[in-house]
């Protein structure tokens, strides 16, 4: 019997193995349970905690019953861009990706019905609906940031699509334009190319340019929208003249120029608290000096993410830094050089000279101390994207901003309203 | 949710873990702590020495593990078998020793002989005088013995489960109302049936109930887990559960003789090896193994009644292991056992009977060259299973790699471990999960389903009481009366342990995951059923003074009573 008994033992081998697995288990538990919990956060807390905006504005939440979301239907469609839903429709939405941030986990109470967190967003929930309606149905996006802090207070992109309408969407309603899009930038592009000028070309100042409508390189016509003779570059600018800027960007040339639109992120991709954005495109190949004119006036094959160029502008309102844009209360990113100090005060005087001088500003942006750069894309088929860019000189508002409307014509006259209505309605 | 309901949900919460882990730590003293006298059935007289005979089957030798334990020159290290029959009849064999054995200066015959009070054993020079022990002697030493549960009274803890029961219905009572009626029947009857047999082992006059008690605790999780489900279909659970203590109740009460154990030996091993004949031959596919048998409506699985009747036919008396010393006709049963399993194709029970088949084989043999020789058979074997078997090397592929593919092998494991994560050290409170609505949750991920609903505290609670049971199984060995019960409490004890270790650690990414039961948690009804009877062995090697209805006690009887006791 004993020699037996003794050999029992060999069943605690069993139980030891039991224990070891028990506490390699628990040591991966305390490690990754967070990350095993939240995988399925939905289904294991089982409710949200409420969305809002920065007044407290409830844009969304789950209570283990319905979903809620904004109370009125234009709010809600406004709003659906920087929402998105439950169903993961939108790709972008912070529904989707700030899902962790809703839910709390704690090793000792897991991730439960009460551990569901309320998250408070940086946008406006109202100057979203203003944008919105002031694009007025037509496909186009509209970002709006305070420069200084990097908060986004407006993100909209149209048409979109009420998350509680159950009928079929308008097309392209989950896609997130501001974010998702790139779009041919047109005019815009010019303060890319003014910006490369003034870093590689010396003494830009001095020159002079002149313009009699039209202008040949290699034997290819370089149209422009106007005859604007002997101009500085200051004027080149506010007149967006094609002639002006199409000999800068053979004078800055192909590598400087891609160096610099590299170096500005256009060909990044972003992201906004982690949400992505698409990246940019610049013609990388050699093209030659015509293309090369067409790139530097923001034609040939550039492409511009709304997003990137925000950062692009918020960074020049900023002397050339940009405070990293946030959609998370309170979440504030680094502050980084996107632009050299000097490149961004020239460019800032230009853009402000560009609305004194040339947008009416008194009349179209009453009240506004504005710096800003129209964009008209042609497209080829006859129609262009309008694009209107800029910023505040205004400590109180210091909101840098885009404007993109899709096919709607002149960016002056199509984008120009959309941004004032916006920015009325932010300085309020 | 109101103040009220999760106030009283915190409350239930921590009256439920502090009573769980009192109820694990009282089981635990009582089963480790309480002192084991051996039983004293006979004397050696050597010399001046008087040497108790402490078991039915000693062995005697010159060996330090033998029980008796003769240091003499000419002595054998092992020597002899002194064996006592239920009717309180002593014969010794000799195991081939060098020195011979005689009684009364008689050598003995193969067979062995009959030794009787005032006889003298010789082993090789040595004269041993065997002093029986009237049943008066012996009731007056029985007096002496501490009775079981002196220390920690079963009384107390089965009041801690049955107020554990009440909190764990109170939650479900605060989760749901639809099928309240049937799982407050289902809490009801598993109050009813552990007070039925605590009240019976008391008029038997039995006091050890920690065993009976863990396996309740258990199955009260097994009851929340299955309430939480499937509560529609209840009833099943609670019929499963009275059959299940019906079966050790009634095994219990077969292996209290153990001449009617060995007379039947055969015939189980037969009846096992049909029972997986027909298994292989008449069942259905479902997912990828062939284990379950349809039969009038019912499905069971042969399997688990084939672990029982492995276990009986694997366990072995001293005096057979010694006298025939081969292990070859059982090692050949286990391997048509494993191999039948392996071609229906349920690679978890067979790993389960194979850990057993080397703790019995190691038990009986003590050879570490047989275990590892077994362990190569076996090694190849697997290999081969799973490259033949797709659904065994899908398992072994995306083992460790959960996490990797949610949707798809990961499916499973991903979600059972985000909800065991979810439900923290506290739980989210019965019936609150998710997790039991994927399928197979409550049998083969039953772990991660307690740990979200009861909390990691609990979950590690129902692994440890498992482990009790076979830490018990292992100090209660020393002190059995016959090798049979404590080899077949110590095999079951490794089935148990190998289930809850492939079950907890298969769904916890540890090992592959292999979709075998927890212990009596599990819902599932062959599963429970052999849970219970397996129960029956333990009872058997718990030789505490009047603690098991499967322990004949020491009483004044006549010579042949006890036996007739036994069959009645």
């Amino acid at each position: 019997m004993k020699k037996i008994t003794h050999r029992a033992v060999s069943v605690l081998l069993l139980a030891a193995l039991i224990i070891a697995g028990l506490v390699l288990y628990t040591l991966r538990y305390i490690d990754d349970g967070r990350d095993w919990a939240l995988s399925f956060a939905r289904a294991n807390s089982g409710s949200t905690g409420e969305l809002t905006d920065r007044n407290g504005r409830l844009l969304a939440s789950f209570d283990a019953v319905e979903n809620r979301y904004a109370e009125d239907a234009a709010t809600r469609t406004a709003c659906y861009a920087v929402t998105g839903d439950y169903w993961g429709r939108s790709g972008t939405g912070a529904l989707t990706w700030f899902w962790d941030d809703m839910h709390s986990y704690s090793l000792l109470t897991g991730t439960t019905h009460s551990s569901s967190v309320d998250l408070q967003l940086t946008v406006d929930a109202s100057l979203c609906r203003t944008a919105y309606e002031a694009l007025g149905g037509r496909k186009g996006a509209v970002m709006l940031m305070d420069y200084r802090s990097g908060e986004v207070l407006c993100m909209v992109s149209s048409p979109s699509v009420d998350p509680l309408d159950n009928g079929e969407p308008p097309e392209g309603a989950y896609l997130n334009r501001c974010l998702s899009s790139c779009f041919t930038p047109g005019s815009v592009f010019k303060l890319v190319t003014a910006a490369a000028a003034i870093e590689t070309v010396p003494n830009m100042d001095d020159r002079s340019f002149y313009c009699e409508g039209e202008y040949e390189i290699a034997g290819v016509p370089i149209i422009c929208s106007g005859d604007h003779y002997t101009q500085t570059f200051e004027q080149a600018m506010a007149n967006s003249c094609n002639v002006a800027f199409a000999q800068i960007a053979v004078k800055v040339g192909q590598e400087n120029m891609i160096e610099h639109v590299r170096a500005y992120g256009f060909l990044d991709r972003h992201d906004l608290d982690g949400i992505p954005s698409a990246a940019g495109s610049y013609p990388l190949d050699f093209i030659g000096d015509p293309e090369l004119a067409w790139s530097g006036i923001g034609q040939s094959t550039d492409l511009v993410n709304p997003y990137a160029m925000l950062r692009f502008v918020a960074a020049v309102a900023n002397g050339g830094k940009l405070a990293e844009p946030h959609l998370i209360a309170g979440r504030s990113g680094p502050v980084t050089r996107l632009v050299d100090e000097d490149t961004a005060e020239t460019l800032g005087a230009m853009m402000n000279y560009n609305v004194v001088s040339h947008y009416d500003g008194g009349n179209n942006f009453p009240g506004l101390n504005l710096c800003a750069k129209t964009g008209t894309a042609e497209l080829g088929d006859g129609s262009s994207h309008a694009w209107f860019v800029g910023y505040l000189l205004d400590e109180q508002h210091p909101y840098a901003f885009v404007v993109l409307v899709e096919n709607g014509g002149g960016g002056l006259a199509a984008a120009g309203p959309v941004a004032n209505a916006v920015l009325q309605k932010a300085v309020q | 949710m109101s103040d009220v309901l999760s106030g009283s949900l915190i409350l239930s919460k921590s009256v439920l873990i502090l009573l769980s882990v009192l109820i694990i730590i009282r089981c635990l003293r009582s089963l480790l702590s309480e002192r084991y006298e051996a039983e004293v059935w006979a004397y050696l007289q050597l010399g001046r020495d008087q040497l108790p005979v402490t078991h039915w089957e000693n062995l005697i030798g010159r060996s330090h593990s033998a029980d008796i334990h003769v240091d003499r020159d000419r002595v054998s290290r092992v020597h002899a078998v002194l064996v006592r029959s239920g009717k309180g009849v002593w014969t010794v064999y000799d195991i081939f020793s060098k020195g011979g054995v005689w009684v009364n200066r008689i050598k003995i015959s193969p067979h062995g002989a009959e030794v009787h009070d005032g006889d003298v054993i010789n082993l090789g020079g040595t004269p041993l005088r065997f002093h029986d022990m009237t049943n008066e002697k012996r009731q007056k030493l029985e007096e002496r013995r501490t009775v079981a549960g002196k220390r920690v009274s079963p009384f107390g803890t089965l009041l801690e489960l049955s107020v554990f029961q009440i909190f764990l219905l109170l939650q479900h009572a605060l989760c749901t109302e639809e099928h309240l009626p049937m799982i407050a029947l289902g809490f009801a009857a598993l109050l009813a049936l552990e007070w039925f047999c605590y009240s019976s082992m008391r008029l038997l006059g039995r006091s050890g109930f920690e065993i009976e008690t863990i396996a309740f605790y258990l199955s009260s999780l097994g009851m929340s887990v299955a309430a939480s489900s499937v509560p529609e279909d209840l009833i099943k659970q609670i019929l499963l559960m009275i059959a299940g203590v019906a079966l050790f109740l009634l095994t219990g009460w077969w292996l209290r003789s153990l001449r009617r154990i060995t007379a039947v030996r055969g015939l189980a091993a037969f009846a096992a090896l049909a029972l997986l004949a027909v298994n292989a031959v008449f069942s259905e596919e479902i997912m990828g193994a062939r284990n379950w048998l349809e039969f009038g409506g019912y499905s069971f699985q042969p399997s688990e009644f084939v672990k029982v009747l492995y276990l009986y036919v694997g366990a072995s008396t001293l005096d057979r292991l010694y006298r025939k010393q081969n292990l070859f006709v059982f090692m050949a049963f286990s391997a048509m056992c494993v191999i039948a399993l392996a071609l229906i194709g349920d690679f978890g029970t067979a790993l389960v009977f194979f850990v057993c088949f080397l703790v019995i084989s190691f038990l009986r043999s003590g050879s570490i060259a047989t275990v590892l020789l077994a362990l190569t058979g076996a090694g190849m074997a697997g290999v081969m299973a799973v490259s033949v078997r797709p659904h065994i090397a899908q398992r072994f592929a995306s083992w460790g790699h959960v996490w990797e593919d949610i949707y798809g092998t990961g499916y499973q494991q991903a979600r059972a471990m985000s909800a065991a994560a979810a439900g923290g050290l506290f739980g989210k409170g019965a019936g609150s999960g998710w997790l039991k609505n994927i399928v197979a949750a409550d049998t083969d991920m039953v772990f991660a389903v307690v740990c979200e609903e009861q909390g990691l505290i609990i979950a590690l609670c129902m692994v440890l009481a498992v482990m009790a049971l076979a830490f018990f199984a292992v100090r209660s060995a020393r002190y059995g009366r016959s090798a049979w019960y404590a080899i077949a409490a110590c095999g079951a004890m490794a089935m148990l342990l190998t289930q809850t270790a492939l079950n907890v650690f298969g769904t916890m990414d540890l090992l592959p995951f292999t979709g075998v039961t927890f212990p009596f948690v599990s819902r599932g009804g062959s599963s429970l059923l052999s849970c219970w009877m397996l129960m029956a062995f333990l009872k058997g090697s718990d030789t505490r003074k009047d603690a098991s209805f499967v322990v004949n006690p020491v009483r004044v009887l006549p010579e042949d009573e006890e036996e007739e006791e036994a069959e009645a």
